[in-house]
Order: structure tokens, then sequence, then C-alpha cells
């Protein structure tokens, strides 16, 4: 073992991202949405994996990319109406189109048009027959008791210039936005969308640009007031995403977990072309209040004029070059470079913006744009700031959240917003600032539809996601859109030409020098730049009703996923740094795994490029996606390498690794069973620990395989096992299996593992854990991934190792039929489970990600219902027990057991080092300790 | 009625003549960041019509106040200003009158006593060493908040009719009791502005303030149009028309109300939000539209800085003085409906006739050697026995 010290740990480059595929979980609903029939019986019958794939991709044309992944987007080629052509809402067959129906709403201002649509993607249920046995045997009945179905789908966040108007009307009709008008037939059945679609907008174009949407695309517009819109956009996002808001003060974000049962009132700035100022005091209570004409129009035309930018981005991007000294009259100008300390202004205090542009001899063309615009940005900025803390103090408010395109994510723009009301207040009010900012009527337009059932869903039923390449990073539009992968992959490898955001070189500026100090002058001047990389990106909203939150944490409300801190910089550097080194490899074997096609080599590279834009996006502005964890950062990578229709880079690897350890298997269950409870107990956990070093990211393990059987590997492993480990709660967890002189033994009577590895790790590892418990009458259900995530085993990959697993062992095979995981693995056996046996059963369920950590606040459905009798947690490898979760809390006992992997994290976490074990036993917590406290 | 404050302001190039009939004394100064302003005083036997006949006091914006004492003198304040980028005018100015402790020309003496000038602004540390240089004078620095706010108090309860309102292009007198002056706000809209809560007659706090002032104004005019003066700028705003630039609540609207939380179609939605969409340049603007927009944007964001200070502090009463406003009408009118707009009528804006001045009143005041306080007290205690046409030369104003 000593040899095993000195290797590198490869381990967590294994990590990846969890999908989307909690949609699935929709199956039930299925079965209401009509339109599903055209492909039942038409003649394109789709292949399962087809059901991941990545739904912004439209219809191929040719491509070999496309061969079992895409579905065609709207395609209403074909049309035909099924049956009698009398039948009042006849159903239309649409052998071309796919099941995705998009929903749309507008808000056109003066500036900008924002658009929020909607598109379903219905899933087919992978492992149907399974799920249903699950779901019997879990007592799970029906998820959705609505009278219309929560829709699972994703909501998109899109934006164009007011003044190129066309280039938004393109868009809706090439992603065919248009056709899917949300009335309420629409949402039930493809129903005829002619001229009835109509489109909700707001904003003040709803009303001058109806006839143009009218005339080119048919669509009728409903207008929605602006207010209204606004205010509901932002209460649905304040209560809907998790980290939707934060602060911004010199340069540095910090996200803010709002209770949503104490939210009102707050005051909302809404900074467009104007500004409005509106008080919130509820759900659909508010009023405005205030607000000023000098806001995002102002900047913009006033900029226009006199710097002659062609954009407001342009402008934007020229004010971080600036250095408004040259025209801003400042305290210390008027007073010789002296503060004017009596009333509390410094020197560098702008005394007058434009204030220089006075008394010198100087013209227009005299002055640097990069000046005149930041000096621009910082009086509007400040003012607005300025009057929202006036108001607030009006009205007595702390929280001012501000809102609206003007902001954009600028930094600079929120620390002068956020010093102006930090400094009048006094420190008492705080600027808030939304991710989705400019988004708040769009949304509201959307949300003002009658049946889009997105007012039940609950912060853990939304996932954002980040898809590279898709038209719309942080809300812009880089071009026409794109229909399928192939065009993806084209129009990135350009975009990496251009050199432009999305692939700019990483700055390794550690987050704060950025600042600026807000009212203060900006520290850089003259040509240094100043990178302004704080704008948000804005992704994906995947919405997922089936997603619950783990109903056994202990307090759901302090919990954090996360137990590394990316916030500190150091960690994420170090982070970035083992993912980039891991990269090739990686891109190798997922080449490898799709057929080593040039097809998917050209995948590969782009998958590559895409996620080392990613990186270095994150690495530029560790907020950009929201708040960052190494959870999020290793899930982005299996997103991303599903995007790019790298569905399970590791297949035949797993599939390698778990026929070896399962002909060894028998070997083991024999040794096992020769040894008395207790000593096998502590085996088993050596066992667990020693099989959780088989991980294929590692070289180590590579090596191993060089050195020896399987099994011998794992017994040395094992054997080197050697006690007491660096964290060390084996006694515990005995003396509540077996009793002591004092305690009764204490029989569990359903335990969750939550496995981890394929291989070695499921199979010599957790299997035989489970096993024990079975023996010993608890309920087993093993917890699997959703998604492949690198060598992890998927909960669809486990009945298959049970059934194996089965052949050689009785008490398996006994409980797994109990539980129904041989319905699916073994031929010719009844949909229902067999009662002959009386074992407990071992049961299989998902988790419902997709990644190697696991954030308990988003499970699937299954997981929620299984963990309800439940009253022992194994959680077992880096990822779930380590990474995540170290530090949650249960409302029972819980097990953590991993092998460190990690220099780093060993220093860190136990402060001990690589390959350290942690066996860590906590007792069940007190499910509200607020009330036991009292 | 406006013709105060719209004429150019380029008295830097007037020869000035030096005025031997008067004994001038007890300059102060206020050294803006944009403007210098003059306060000083003047005893001799010379008649009003003489002062009138001085040429270089006669810009609109340079007026005197006057009063007799008991010897049959005439004594009168005399207010002047003079561009700060042309300081070199004013030490000129300031050579020409001989303008020493009592006029005394021929008072050699260099005690420290008899070089001194009052002087407040910031520019009165930023020219100290000028002063000294040129005039041997020495710059007694007075605190800017203290200045204004006594030159205001002063004014207030001295000169009848010194504020007035202004609405619709009609200005209104206002008769303040003395007793019931305070509080009040004070807004001095200079190259910034500055918001100052008074309570007294030294009672004060400065509670708020912005950097949009006169020198935003002054300054991005300039940029905009080319301007060479700020009363250029001023005359040109007043033969613009804003709806050119300005983004209105009927251009987003389609020409509909927003009615529903009260704004007409003809409310400024964004300043300057027209230029964006437009495929027009900078020049293809008229100065005019674009100064009137600029003052719009500017007098609209300060009567509604200053509004919501007042509420804040329940205050009634805001006093609008600086340079900014120079009697423009528009400007006035335009803070005015900002004041009124968003209290709903509650509040009412004030403006003052010697609304420049405020600071280097101030700076005069706080002259309290030799008697001279007696000033001050003598306009006290006569102003209401003054007939009126004796108060103020600036008729016209």
């Amino acid at each position: 073992m000593a040899n095993l010290r000195e290797r590198e740990d490869h381990r967590e480059l294994n990590i990846g991202i969890g999908g989307d595929l909690n949609i699935d979980n929709l199956a039930d609903d299925k079965s209401k949405l009509n339109f599903d029939t055209g492909k039942d019986r038409g003649s394109t019958v789709l292949g399962k994996e087809e059901q991941l794939r990545d739904k912004d991709m439209g219809p191929k044309a040719g491509s070999s990319i496309h061969r079992s992944l895409s579905r065609p987007q709207l395609d209403l080629s074909g049309a035909a109406i099924q049956g009698n052509f009398e039948e009042k809402d006849p159903a239309i067959l649409l052998p071309n189109q796919s099941d995705d129906i998009s929903h749309l709403a507008l808000d056109i201002g003066g500036s900008l048009i924002k658009l929020v649509y909607f598109s379903r993607h219905e899933n087919q249920p992978v492992n149907d027959r399974r799920r249903k046995i699950i779901k019997a045997r879990l007592g799970i009945t029906n998820f959705n008791r609505r009278s219309f179905p929560i829709l699972g789908g994703r909501l998109h966040f899109v934006k164009f210039e007011t003044a190129k108007i066309n280039e938004c009307l393109d868009f809706i009709y090439s992603k065919q936005l248009h056709r899917g008008g949300m009335d309420s037939r629409s949402w039930q059945t493809e129903g005829p969308n002619t001229e009835s679609t109509v489109i909700k907008a707001t904003g003040g174009g709803a009303y001058k640009f109806a006839d143009l949407f009218k005339d080119k695309l048919g669509i009728s517009i409903e207008k929605e007031d602006e207010m209204n819109c606004l205010v509901s956009g932002a209460n649905y996002l304040l209560k809907a995403i998790r980290h939707e808001a934060f602060t911004h003060m010199e340069g540095r974000k910090e996200f803010v977990q709002l209770d949503s049962n104490d939210l009102y009132p707050y005051l909302l700035v809404n900074i467009g072309s104007g500004v409005s100022i509106i008080k919130v005091d509820g759900e659909g209570v508010f009023e405005r209040v205030s607000g000023t004409n000098v806001g995002g129009g102002t900047y913009w035309g006033l900029g226009k004029l006199l710097t002659k930018c062609k954009s407001f981005d342009e402008l934007l991007e020229l004010s971080q070059r600036g250095d408004n000294r040259t025209i801003d009259m400042l305290v210390g100008d008027i007073y010789g470079g002296m503060d004017y300390s009596k009333i509390g202004l410094s020197a560098s205090t702008i005394a007058s913006s434009f204030g220089k542009a006075i008394s010198e001899n100087k013209e227009i063309d005299d002055y640097r744009p990069e000046d005149i615009s930041l000096s621009l940005l910082r009086m509007i900025s400040y003012n607005i700031g300025q009057i929202s803390y006036l108001n607030a103090l009006r009205f007595g408010l702390k929280r001012i959240f501000f809102g609206g395109f003007f902001i954009r994510g600028h930094a600079y723009t929120m620390d002068t917003i956020s010093f102006a009301v930090h400094f009048w207040s006094k420190g008492q009010a705080q600027a808030m600032f939304l991710r989705h900012e400019g988004f708040l009527g769009a949304l509201g337009a959307f949300l003002s539809y009658e049946k889009h059932g997105l007012d039940d869903l609950l912060v853990h039923q939304f996932v954002e996601r980040f898809p590279m390449g898709a038209p719309y990073i942080g809300g812009n539009v880089h071009g026409p859109p794109l229909g399928d992968l192939n065009e993806k992959i084209s129009w990135m490898e350009k975009f990496v030409l251009k050199g432009t955001e999305i692939t700019a070189p990483v700055p390794m500026l550690s987050p704060g020098t950025t600042g600026l100090g807000g009212f203060e002058v900006p520290s850089s001047r003259g040509d240094s730049l100043r990178p302004d990389a704080s704008k948000l990106n804005v992704g994906v909203l995947h919405l997922i009703p089936s997603l619950e939150v783990f109903p056994l944490l202990a307090d759901p409300k302090t919990y954090e996923p996360n137990t590394i801190d990316l916030s500190d910089h150091g960690e994420l550097e170090y982070w970035f740094k083992v993912l980039s080194e891991h990269m090739p490899d990686l891109v190798d074997k997922a080449v490898a795994s799709e057929g080593g096609t040039d097809d998917a080599k050209r995948r590969g590279d782009a998958f590559a490029r895409a996620f080392s834009a990613h990186l270095a996006r994150l690495m530029e502005e560790p907020s950009a996606y929201g708040k960052l964890g190494l959870a999020h950062l290793l899930e982005l990578r299996e997103e991303c390498l599903r995007e790019f229709h790298f569905h399970d880079a590791y297949r035949s690897i797993k599939q390698r690794e778990n026929e070896a350890s399962l002909a060894v298997l028998q070997d083991l269950l024999m040794e096992l069973d020769s040894m008395d409870e207790e000593s096998r107990l502590l085996t088993l956990i050596e066992g667990v620990l020693a099989a959780n070093i088989f991980d294929w990211g590692s070289r180590a393990c590579v090596d191993l395989y060089h050195k020896g059987t399987i099994i011998e590997i794992y017994r040395m492993s094992r054997d080197k096992m050697q006690r007491p480990w660096r964290v060390d709660d084996f006694d515990i967890f005995k003396e509540r299996m077996f009793g002591s002189a004092e305690k009764k033994p204490h029989k569990y009577k359903r335990a969750l593992l939550f496995v981890d590895n394929s291989g070695a790790d499921i199979v010599l590892g957790m299997l035989p854990l489970a096993r024990e418990l079975l023996r010993r009458g608890t309920e087993v259900v093993l917890v699997g991934n959703s998604l492949p995530a690198l060598n992890d085993v998927t909960a669809m990959e486990l009945p298959e190792i049970v059934a194996e697993a089965a052949k050689h062992c009785d008490i398996l095979r006994a409980a797994a039929e109990a539980g129904g995981l041989l319905v699916d693995a073994m031929i010719n056996v009844q949909d229902s489970p067999r009662e002959s046996s009386l074992s407990v059963p071992l049961m299989v369920v998902e988790n419902g990600c997709g990644s190697p950590c696991i954030d308990l606040r988003q499970v699937s459905s299954e997981l929620a219902a299984a963990a309800k009798d439940a009253d022992l947690i194994v959680l077992e490898g880096m990822g779930r027990a380590l990474h995540t979760n170290y530090n949650a809390t249960f409302k029972c006992d819980a097990l953590k057991v991993a092998m460190v992997k990690n220099q780093r994290l060993a220093a860190k976490l136990i402060n001990g080092n690589i390959y350290d074990s942690v066996c860590r036993f906590e007792a069940a917590t007190s499910p509200s300790p607020s009330l036991s406290f009292s | 009625m406006e013709s105060v404050g719209t004429e150019a302001a380029n008295m830097g190039e007037r020869e000035f003549k030096s005025c031997d009939r008067d004994d001038v004394s007890h300059l102060s100064l206020d050294i803006g960041g944009s403007l210098i302003k003059m306060v000083y005083f003047s005893s001799g036997s010379s008649s009003p019509s003489d002062d009138q006949k001085d040429s270089y006091l006669n810009d609109g914006t340079n007026t005197s106040i006057g009063t007799s004492n008991y010897n049959g003198l005439r004594e009168k304040l005399h207010f002047l200003k003079f561009e700060t980028s042309k300081i070199d005018e004013c030490i000129k100015f300031i050579s020409s009158k001989h303008l020493r402790y009592y006029g005394g020309q021929d008072n050699k003496n260099l005690a420290s006593e008899d070089n001194i000038i009052k002087a407040t602004g910031g520019g009165a540390f930023k020219f100290a060493d000028l002063f000294k240089e040129k005039l041997g004078i020495v710059l007694d620095k007075v605190d800017e908040m203290s200045c204004l706010v006594a030159g205001a108090n002063f004014l207030l309860k001295a000169v009848n009719h010194e504020a007035f309102t202004y609405m619709d292009g009609r200005k209104d007198y206002v008769q303040i009791n003395h007793k019931d002056l305070y509080p009040y706000l004070l807004v001095n809209v200079g190259s910034g502005v500055s918001m100052i809560k008074v309570d007294g007659d030294n009672e004060f706090e400065r509670v708020s303030g912005t950097s949009v002032g006169g020198g935003t104004f002054w300054g991005l005019g300039r940029l905009l149009t080319k301007c060479q003066s700020f009363d250029e700028l001023l005359e040109l705003s007043r033969q613009g028309n804003n709806r050119v630039i300005d983004m209105l609540v009927g251009d987003i609207y389609g020409g509909t109300d927003y009615s529903k939380i009260g704004l007409t179609s003809t409310t400024i939605a964004s300043s300057f939000g027209r230029a964006i969409s437009a495929n027009k340049e900078l020049d293809d603007y008229r100065p005019e539209d674009v100064a009137r927009s600029l003052l719009r944007m500017i007098s609209n964001n300060i009567g509604q800085i200053a509004y919501l200070n007042a509420l804040r502090f329940g205050l009634k009463r805001i006093i609008f003085g600086g340079f900014f406003i120079r009697g423009h009408a528009y400007t006035m009118d335009t803070i005015s409906v900002a004041v009124d707009f968003w209290s709903k009528g509650e509040a009412k804006a004030l403006f003052l006739r010697h609304e420049g001045f405020l600071g280097a009143l101030g700076a005069f005041m706080n002259y309290e050697k030799n008697g001279f306080t007696d000033i001050t007290h003598q306009f006290m205690e006569q102003s209401c026995e003054i007939a009126q046409d004796l108060v103020c030369k600036d008729e016209d104003l």
C-alpha cells in the first residue's frame, strides 16, 4: 500500500455533472399529451437515447453528428389531420414534428426586446417497467394531482436590440416559436395554430410593434401591464431561483439567499430606458412610487451623441478603459487637491459630473470616448442609486433590488449604484441585483399565461444549465439561431477564431482587484485595460417538476451541499488546473466511446473548446453562472459532454470492470461468510474503502491492474486499511449495529446506499455491504445516478449488476426478486414481483442527477419516496461523501465512507494525507433542533 | 422678466474703470469651480444714477443692494462674477479698484489685517498662492457651507421680496416671516449641488447633494453644442424643443398615455432616449434641442432629489440658489414642476434673486471686525423701512 501513497490522484478528475434526465419522471403525464401519438404512429420512431439529447438542436441536414441523437424541431411538413374531419379539434399528425412545443412571451422596450420562451421536452421513460415496480413498492401513486400537468421543460432567455427587431422576428420564425401560442388548448394538444396564436407581451413596444408582429408572423400580441409584469417576474425569480439576488460591492459579488417568506416589502428599481421605482408589498401588491427619466436610454443616447458608439454594449465596454477624472470635476479639483472633510467629501469625490468639460479649451474630439463613457456611466448610476435610496428611506425599506437592462451585470455600474446606496444610507440599506435582471418583464408576461403551471414550482425544481455555443450566451444573441449540433460546432469554430468573449484569455486576477470602490475614482487609467468580467451568464432554466428536497435533511434551509468554498481563489485555481489537466485524457476516452470516428473527434474537439471556455469564463468571473461550488463545476463538465453528445464516455470501461469484479465476487462472499459478525462488519467497511480506490480516472488504479488480479489487489488494499483511519467512527457504528453492554442492537428498517463507481467499488465494496444489511433484515435501496458521470454506476446499470451478482448469492437473489429488480435483468419474468420470497427487498432508485456529487436539495421523487421509511443513509465516495455532504446532517443515522484520493482535499478536510480513509458516522439529528433547544 | 442671466457673462473682457468716487472696502470672494463671485461694499457720496454709468456693472447679473446711512452717504453692496478660468480678470479688477482695507490706496502698510480678503469656495484654497503672489492678499478661508447658509439667511431676512416661486412663467414673490423661516432646505446649485438643511442662524447640516449640477449642464452642453459660454447655452435652450431627443412616454406607448401610473404621453420617459434609435449623429440635432433636453434633465433631477430630501425631513420650503439657475425661466420652471409633481403640490420650490452670491455674501458677513458687522445689521434693520426701489437695482430681474 505504501506505493499507493506515492501515486498521483486523479479521481476527482472523474467527477461530472448531472443531466436533466429528471424530465423522465414526467412519464406519467405523457399520456395526456396527445401529440405524442404522432410519433407512435409515424414512421420516425426514435431510439431511446434520443430522449437524452439536447433539445436545442434542430433538424439535422444530413449531418452524421446527429446519428441517433437528434430529434427534429417542430416541423410541420407533412402535416395531416387525423381521423374524422368533422371532429372538433382534431389532432394533427405531424410526422416530422418533434414533441417540443415552445411558448413565448416578449418584453419590447425602447432599447431592447427580451424574449422568454419555453420549450417542453417529453422524455420517454428510460426504464418504464422497473420504475413502475419501484413506484408500486414505494407507494408512489401519482406525482401530479393537478388539473393540468406541470410541465417539464426549459425556459430560455434571449434579447435583441429593438432597433434590430427583424433579427428578433427571424429568431422567432426560425425557432418556430410563433407556432406554439400558449392558449390553453395548445398546452394540451397540438391544436391548430393558425391566426389564433396569441403571444403575451409587455413593454411599450408591445403597442408600437403589434402590427409588425401580426404582419410578419401572424402573431396577435396581447398586451400585459408593464409594472405587473416586472413585479411578478421579480417575485417569481426571487422565490424560484436559489441564488438569484446578489450584492456587488467593490467588485465583489455575494449571493444572497432570501427567505421567500420574508421577501416583502422591498423596493424594485427597474432601469430600462427610463427608471421605474416600485414598492412591492406582496404578490400582485405594488405601487410605482417614483422614477427618473435619467436611465439607460440617457446613457446610451448621450453616449451615442458623444462617442459615436454603435451599440450600448460597445459604449459600456469603452467605459471600462475610461478615466472619469479627465472630465468630471472632483472635490480635489475645486479644493486644490484637498478634501472637504468637514462634510465628508474626499478629494476624489465627484463634485460635478462633466464639470471639467467647462473650463478647458477643449472640444469634444479632445476627450477620449472612454473617459466620456465612464463619466456618463458614473453620473447616471450614482444618480439612480441616490434616488432609489431616498425612496427606500421614505418607506423604510432596507432591500432595494435593481433590475433592468441598463445594468447588464456590469461591475462598474453595480459598484456605483451600490456605493451610492451604501454611502447615503450609511450602510443601512443594501443594493441587490438580479441575475436575470433584464428579463423581469418578459418573465412576468410569460407568467401571465393562465395555464403555464409554473406557479406551483418551487426552488428545488429548477436547474439552470449553461449550454455552450447556444446562441444566447448571457442572453446575447451571437448570430443566427443554430439549427443543429453541426451548426453549433461550426459556429464555435468561428467563434474561437474571432477570439470573442467566450474564448477570451483567462485573466488570473484575483477577484476584488477590479473593485473600484464605487464613487471613488477608478484605479485604472489611461490605456490600461480594466477587464469587466462580471457580466453574468443567463442560462437555460430547466423546469423539472419531479425534483424534490431530500426529506431526510435535518435542516434544508441551511443545507449547503458543497464542502469546499470555491470563493477562495486559490481553491478555485487548483480545481481549474485539475480539470484542465485531465481534459485531454477525458476527450480521448469520450472520442473512443463513440468509436473514434472523425465525427466523434470533431465533437471531442468542440467539447474541449467549450469546456475550456467555461473554465476560462469562470476563472474570470467565478460568479458568472451563479454561486459556484465544486459540485457545480463537476456537473458542468458532464453537462458539457452531453451537450456534444457524449452520453457515456466510460461505457465500455465500466462494463469491463463490472465483469472482472463480478467474476471474483463469489470468492469474496465465501471469505466473508467464514467470519463472525463483528469482524465481518469491519472487513466489509474496509472493503468499501478499499474498493473505493478502484477508480478509472486514477493512474494508481490502472497500474494496479498490471500487478495482479482484481481480487488480489482488493484484498491487498483492504489489508492495508489499518485502523485507526483518519476519521474513524467505526466503533460507534458497530455498537449501533450490534449493541453493547448498555445498548441494544439497532435493527435498521431501510438503508439508502448512495453508490459511487462501477466495477470493484460497487461489486466488491457496496454490494457485500448491502448483502449484510439485507441479511440483518434491513431493506436496502441502492441509489444510483440518473445519468452517467464518468465511471459512476448509474441506476440503469444497477439492476443488471445485481442480477449478475444474484447468480452467486441467494441472499441477493431473494432480495432482488422481492425488490423487483430481476424483472429487468432476467428474461421471462412477469411484471409483478414474485411473492414467493420472504426476503426484505433490495431496490434501486435513481438520484435525479448526472454528477459525481449530489445536491440533496434536488433529488428525484423516487429517491424522496424511498427516503420516507429509511433510517440509515450510507454515502460512499469522494463526490457524494466528501466534496458534497461531508457536513450535511440528517434526520436519520448517516455513514459517510470514502477514501481520499486527493492530497489537497485530505489536507484541507481531515488534516491528513492522500489515501487516508474516512468513516464518519453520525446518529440521527433531531428534526428541528430549534424546537428541542427551547 | 427673463433677461437676467441670459446675457453673455463674459465680463472678463471688459475694461475696468477705476471707481474713484467710491470708498471700496470689505471685499469677499466665492471662488467656485466655474465662477468667481464677488461681493464688496462701497460708501460714498455718489448718487445712484452715477453708479449706473459704470458700464462693467451693467451685466445683468452684477447688481448691488443699496441703503443709506444717517450721514446721507450711499452705502452699497456690489455683486460681481467672473469665470474661474479667467481668474486673471478678477485679479485685475481687484487691483484696479485698489480694493484694500477701507479702500486705502495710500495705505502701504502691509500688516496682515489690511491684506486679508474673506473667501470661500474650493478656489479659496486652490488660488490662495496666486492672490498672495499677484496682489499680496491673503485669502482668509471661510467654510463654504457656513457662507452659503449665512448668505441665504441674510438675504431672506434682510431683503424684501428676495424669495419667489416660479411656475408656468409666473413669478410670485413670497413674503417670509422671519420668525417662521426655519427649518428649510437650501439647495445650492453650483457646479455641483449641495443640499443643506437649515435649522437656524448657525444651525445647518449638509444632508445631501448631487454631482449633476450646473457644471454638468455646462460641461455636457459644451461638448454637445460647442457653445462658448454658459449663458449662450442657456439662451440656446430657450429656443429648443426637447421632444426631438427625449424619449417620451408616448414614444414608447405609441402615442398613448400610461395613465395607470399617472404618466402622460408627454412625460419624459428617458432623457436623450431618442438619440439611441435614430440613425443620427450629433450634428444632425439642433444645438437648441440638445440644450433644452439637457436643461430639463438636470433641472428635473435636481428638483426631484431636493424634494426627496425635503420629504425626509418634513420640510415644506425648498430654496434654490446657486449660479446654475441664474433666473433662467425654464430652469426654474422645470425645477418647480419637478418639486410640484413629486410632492403632489405639497412642497414649493423657492428661488432667490441673489441666488449666485450666497457664498460670497456669507463670506462677507464673516467680517466681524471694526464694527463692520453693523452693515448687515443696518440692512436688516432698515430693510423694512427702505423704499422698495432703493433696495434693488435689477428691476428687470
